[in-house]
Formats: C-alpha cells, sequence, structure tokens
C-alpha cells in the first residue's frame, strides 16, 4: 500500500536512516520546514498547504527509484590490521567508536570472552531495531573487549543484551529526543565475584566492572543496534553513558527488605541485571531525620521535582508505564527499617505524598508539552486511566504521579554512612524495566579463579585498600598505597 | 602486546537481517481513493492532517479520509496492540494509501 511519512525538517536524516534497517531505503518522505513545536497556527496552515501537501501527493502517485542494498562485511571479517592508534582511527572514522580508545577486538582476545558463557557464539537473541542487526554471543563478546571489559564479565554482557531484546523495553525508541540513557542494576554474589562497586562511589567511574559494563552497553547500542549521533541517534543533547549501579545485597538482607531482582521476579541470592532507560537525575543531599516520617517528606518532593514533562507517560500517550526509581544509601534505609517500615510501606508513602495539583499536572501536559487533545476527566470517564486521577471537580485536588505504589522503585547503594539519595527520572514505555537472570557458565568458578588477579580485586576494592593486585606485566615500580607516609 | 604491535581487529557489527523489500505501487489518481491518516498523537498532527485534507481535496475533490482516531495512537503505551491491528482494519475499511506522522 502507498505510504508517505510526515517527517519535521530536523528529522530527515533519521527517517532515511532508520529507513536502511526497515529494508525500505526508498520510502517516501514528505518534509514540514522547521519544527511544529514552534510555528504559530498561520505559520503552521501556510507551511502544510504550500510545502507538506504537495509532497505527500508526490509520494502516493508517483513511484520512488529503487535503492541497492550497502555492501557491508561479514560478522567475522577482520576489518583492519594495524597498530593500537591506526586500529582505533579507524573505529573513529568508521563509526564503529565512541570517541574513547578502544581495546582491538582480536580473534585472540574474543575467544577468550566465549571462554565464559556455554552458549553457540552463532546464537541470536533477537534482531534490534533500528538496523535489524542480529544480536549474537559472538557480538557480545567482540563489543566486551572493545569497551574494555574482562573476559568473566560476559554472563552480564549477555544478560545485559537479553534485556535489550526483551519486547517490553523498547530498545527501538533509544535515539528518541529526550536522550535517555539506560541504567543497569546489579544483584546477586556475582557482585563480590566481578569486584563492582556497589558503596561510596556507586555511580563513579573508576571500578572496572561498574565502567566498562556501562560503556559496552552504550557500543553494543551503537554497533548492533544501530544508533548513530546526527543519524539514528535524535538526542537532542544526550550525555556518556551510566556507570552501572550494583545494589548492596547484604544490607537489603539484613533489613529484610527485597531487592530489586526479587522486586523483578527472581529468587533470593539469583545473579541478574535489570535494566531501564532514564532522561535524567540527581543526588539530593543530607536527608534527615530518625523516623521514616522525618525522612521520607523530602524524598517525596524530590521524586516529585525530578518528573515534570516524563508524567506523560503516566496518563497521556504512556498510560501508567511511569516508574521513577529512587536510590537510597544504607543508612538511609536502616533508619526507615528499623521502624518497622517494609520496602511497601515506603513506596505507598511515596504514592500518597509525592503528588501534585491537578491544575498543575494538566498544565504540564496539555499546554506545556506535546500532546493538546486530552484531560484527566476525559480519561478517567473513558476508562483510561485510574479514578484516582479525577476523584472530584476540584483543580486543587492532588494527584499521583503513578498509578499505584508499586510503580515507584527503590534501590540500596552509596555511601553507607552517608544520607544522600538520588532519583531518576524515568523514560516510560520508551525504556520499561526489563530484569534478566545471568547464566553462569560450566566451572564458572574454578574460571575465575584462573583469572589472574580475581580475587585480590574483589577483596580490595570495598575496603579502599589500593593494594596493587597481580598482573601480567613486570611492576618497575615499587608496590605503594596512595596516601601512605613517605 | 604493546601498543604498536599489529592488531588484526574484527568487524563489531552483524549482518542486518532484513533485505531490500520493493515498495507498493503509486496510484494514478487520488480520486475516488481512500486515505489513512495515522498518528502517533503527538505534535500537533489532528491539525497537521486538516489542513492536508484541505489541501489534497482542492487537486483531488473525490478523495476520501479516514480519520486518526479509527487507529489508535503509534506511538504509546499501547503502540504494539494499536499497530497489530492495522493490516485488519484497513482491509475491512478499504484503505488504498496512508499518510502518517509526526516524526518529529
Amino acid at each position: 500500500m502507498p505510504t508517505s511519512s510526515l517527517t519535521c525538517e530536523g528529522f530527515i536524516r533519521q527517517a532515511g536512516a532508520t529507513s536502511i534497517g526497515l529494508g525500505m531505503p526508498n520510502i517516501p518522505l514528505a518534509m514540514v520546514p522547521d519544527h511544529i513545536g514552534t510555528k504559530s497556527p498561520e505559520e503552521l496552515k501556510r507551511d502544510v498547504m504550500e510545502v507538506t501537501a504537495p509532497q505527500v501527493i508526490d509520494n502516493l502517485t508517483v513511484q520512488p527509484a529503487s535503492k541497492g542494498k550497502s555492501n557491508e562485511p561479514a560478522a567475522r571479517d577482520i576489518v583492519c590490521k594495524g597498530t593500537f592508534a591506526e586500529i582505533n582511527q579507524y573505529f573513529i572514522d568508521h563509526e564503529l567508536s565512541d570517541g574513547l580508545p578502544i581495546v582491538p577486538p582480536t580473534q585472540q582476545a574474543v575467544e577468550t570472552f566465549l571462554q565464559f558463557t556455554d552458549r553457540d557464539p552463532n546464537e541470536v537473541l533477537g534482531v534490534i531495531l533500528p538496523d535489524s542487526r542480529a544480536a549474537t554471543i559472538w557480538s557480545i563478546a567482540v563489543n566486551g573487549v572493545m569497551a574494555g571489559c574482562r573476559p568473566e564479565y560476559m554472563p552480564v554482557l549477555i544478560a545485559a543484551i537479553e534485556g535489550m531484546c526483551d519486547p517490553a523495553y523498547g530498545v527501538e525508541h533509544s535515539g528518541n529526543t529526550p536522550g535517555g540513557d539506560t541504567l543497569l542494576i546489579i544483584n546477586g554474589p556475582i557482585i563480590k565475584q566481578l569486584g563492582f562497586n556497589y558503596t561510596q562511589g556507586a555511580l563513579r567511574d573508576g571500578f572496572q566492572a561498574n565502567t566498562s559494563i556501562g560503556r559496552f552497553w552504550r557500543l553494543y547500542l551503537r554497533n548492533i543496534a544501530g544508533f548513530l549521533p546526527h543519524k539514528t541517534d535524535k538526542a537532542t543533547f544526550g550525555n556518556t553513558f551510566r556507570v552501572v549501579l550494583a545494589e548492596n545485597d547484604d544490607v537489603l538482607k539484613q533489613i529484610g527488605w527485597p531487592n530489586t531482582a526479587q522486586e523483578m521476579g527472581h529468587a533470593v541470592g539469583d545473579n541478574t541485571v535489570t535494566i531501564a532507560r532514564y532522561t535524567g537525575g540527581g543526588s539530593f543531599s543530607s536527608v534527615s531525620g530518625d523516623t521514616p516520617e522525618t525522612l521520607l517528606p523530602y524524598v517525596a518532593d524530590s521524586v516529585l521535582k525530578y518528573h515534570m514533562w516524563q508524567l506523560t507517560f503516566t496518563t497521556s500517550h504512556g498510560m501508567g508505564k511511569l516508574r521513577p526509581l529512587v536510590v537510597i544509601t544504607p543508612i538511609l534505609a536502616e533508619t526507615i527499617a528499623k521502624a518497622g517500615w517494609s520496602k511497601a510501606d515506603v513506596k505507598q508513602y511515596l504514592f500518597d505524598h509525592a503528588r501534585l495539583p491537578a491544575w498543575e499536572f494538566e498544565r504540564q501536559l496539555r499546554d506545556w508539552n506535546i500532546r493538546g487533545v486530552w484531560d484527566l476527566k476525559d480519561d478517567v470517564r473513558n476508562g483510561r486511566i485510574p479514578k484516582v486521577f479525577y476523584e472530584n471537580d476540584d483543580e486543587n485536588r492532588r494527584v499521583p504521579m503513578v498509578w499505584k505504589p508499586e510503580d515507584f522503585m527503590i534501590a540500596v547503594s552509596g555511601d553507607p554512612l552517608r544520607n544522600n539519595m538520588y532519583v531518576f527520572a524515568h523514560n516510560g514505555f520508551l525504556g520499561f524495566p526489563v530484569g534478566k537472570k545471568i547464566q553462569l557458565p560450566t566451572n564458572w568458578e574454578s574460571k575465575l579463579k584462573k583469572i589472574i588477579g580475581w580475587v585480590e580485586r574483589s577483596a580490595t576494592h570495598q575496603s579502599g585498600d589500593a593494594t596493587p593486585r597481580k598482573v601480567g606485566c613486570a611492576a618497575l615500580h615499587p608496590p605503594y598505597k596512595i596516601g601512605a607516609k613517605t | 602486546m604493546l601498543p604498536d604491535q599489529p592488531f588484526e581487529a574484527l568487524w563489531p557489527r552483524s549482518p542486518r537481517q532484513t533485505g531490500i523489500k520493493p515498495l507498493a505501487g503509486r496510484l494514478e489518481s487520488l480520486n475516488g481513493r481512500t486515505i489513512a491518516q495515522i498518528w502517533d498523537y503527538l505534535f500537533k498532527g489532528d491539525v497537521v492532517f486538516e489542513h492536508l485534507e484541505q489541501a489534497i481535496k482542492a487537486q483531488f475533490p473525490a478523495v476520501k479520509f479516514v480519520s486518526w482516531r479509527e487507529f489508535g495512537s503509534t506511538h504509546g503505551g499501547d503502540e504494539k496492540e494499536n499497530i497489530a491491528e492495522f493490516a485488519k482494519k484497513f482491509k475491512a475499511l478499504g484503505i488504498d494509501a496512508v499518510v502518517s506522522g509526526m516524526a518529529c
């Protein structure tokens, strides 16, 4: 059936790049000049009547010229031979790198990674839009090498990409203009086995597992999903990849709260990766109080303030898909739990108190945001959203920011003895939370022990001790400790 | 390995899984044809479709349109369900062509 796709001027290149992956590189587009959001009604009418409409008519009545298929390498082709610098320049020139140096993905390095999975390297986990490339075990290993991961991270990388391929996550939306980035949350014994940082500086780079796996995610989005800035990735601003967050499972177990893995349906002690995409977030300092009643008003106020236009994922076109994430430190979780509060109690509190006046909620979406054909009253009366959003005609009635208490996510990590928190502003169905179990290979522990230094690494970073671990190169400087007196 | 040693680097992508799909034949005229309006409920598409109807009807007076209201949003929490219904709805409504928006 003939089609015409209406595309704002700034999105013509994205539409063209996306159409290649869809197998329709000549799909016809009709342009709307500039951007609709800043036009007067008169300007919009003139542009649509004089520019867009003639193109729509052409799209439907004139056969587009056919286009051929590009000649790309095969999956296991060597694409470059050279020095470290030459390889890196090639990868940057061919849009295969994020701009930081990559570890050259050699056959030997990739095979080392594949030793940490029992799965066939040719296994396809899914076909990912917009490029429609196969997400294979092989390609995970290649991009894991490039990102600076260690071979034993392979089971984590596979679980993460299983999440990326899950339709519920919505990876195809990863190039949208708010430019959100995915947070990976790790749970289970693998946190200590691989040396993830889950205490002070939990979201800071500087810990190989947290940092390199975070980088891997975005390299995989680039190279397999096909999200490239100025083409398929239309992030207006964007930001760098997120460092992986490891939860403090010890504290959660101690206070009797479920961790993120359990809340995603996994068993106690399972190793898991949970992914979700966030458009923003920030740290809130000094959450002070000695009871839930004194601590939580600040938390409720903060989570609300970090979700503004994101309310579009609560009603409007998101329809109950907003999942705000609050990360609190162990000392805050312990203080709340000491009063007998469960995690569910905290979520109920946030549902009851993180509210805003109905007129403000509607103004955000109807007047300030992107859709003008909706209101809370109409949506409740037509059964599209819960009744709590329209219980009376008072425009000052306070409405919740999510559909139900369970929609809030709460994680525990960070500096154990600092009373701060971090709020992540969620991106709704454009990166919905998905949790995957990490499948370990046979002989996992013996394989780990063969990897030089793994025991030392996991033991040192939690204590902050910078004792050098065993490495394969010759140390030319005597062992030293940072901060030690000389 | 030292940085100045030669490396043989593998391609980090995997082949695309889609071949080139031929586009449908175009229409000789829009007169007597029925055009479906498909919308993601964003960026004033409802207004844009009104203007498009006016402009296209000026050139093809016998063209017919089926409103976006018949199809649901193509970009939202229920997008997959709505899109899955398109083929059936197009057939039932006698659709000859589709105009889809808004990519903004």
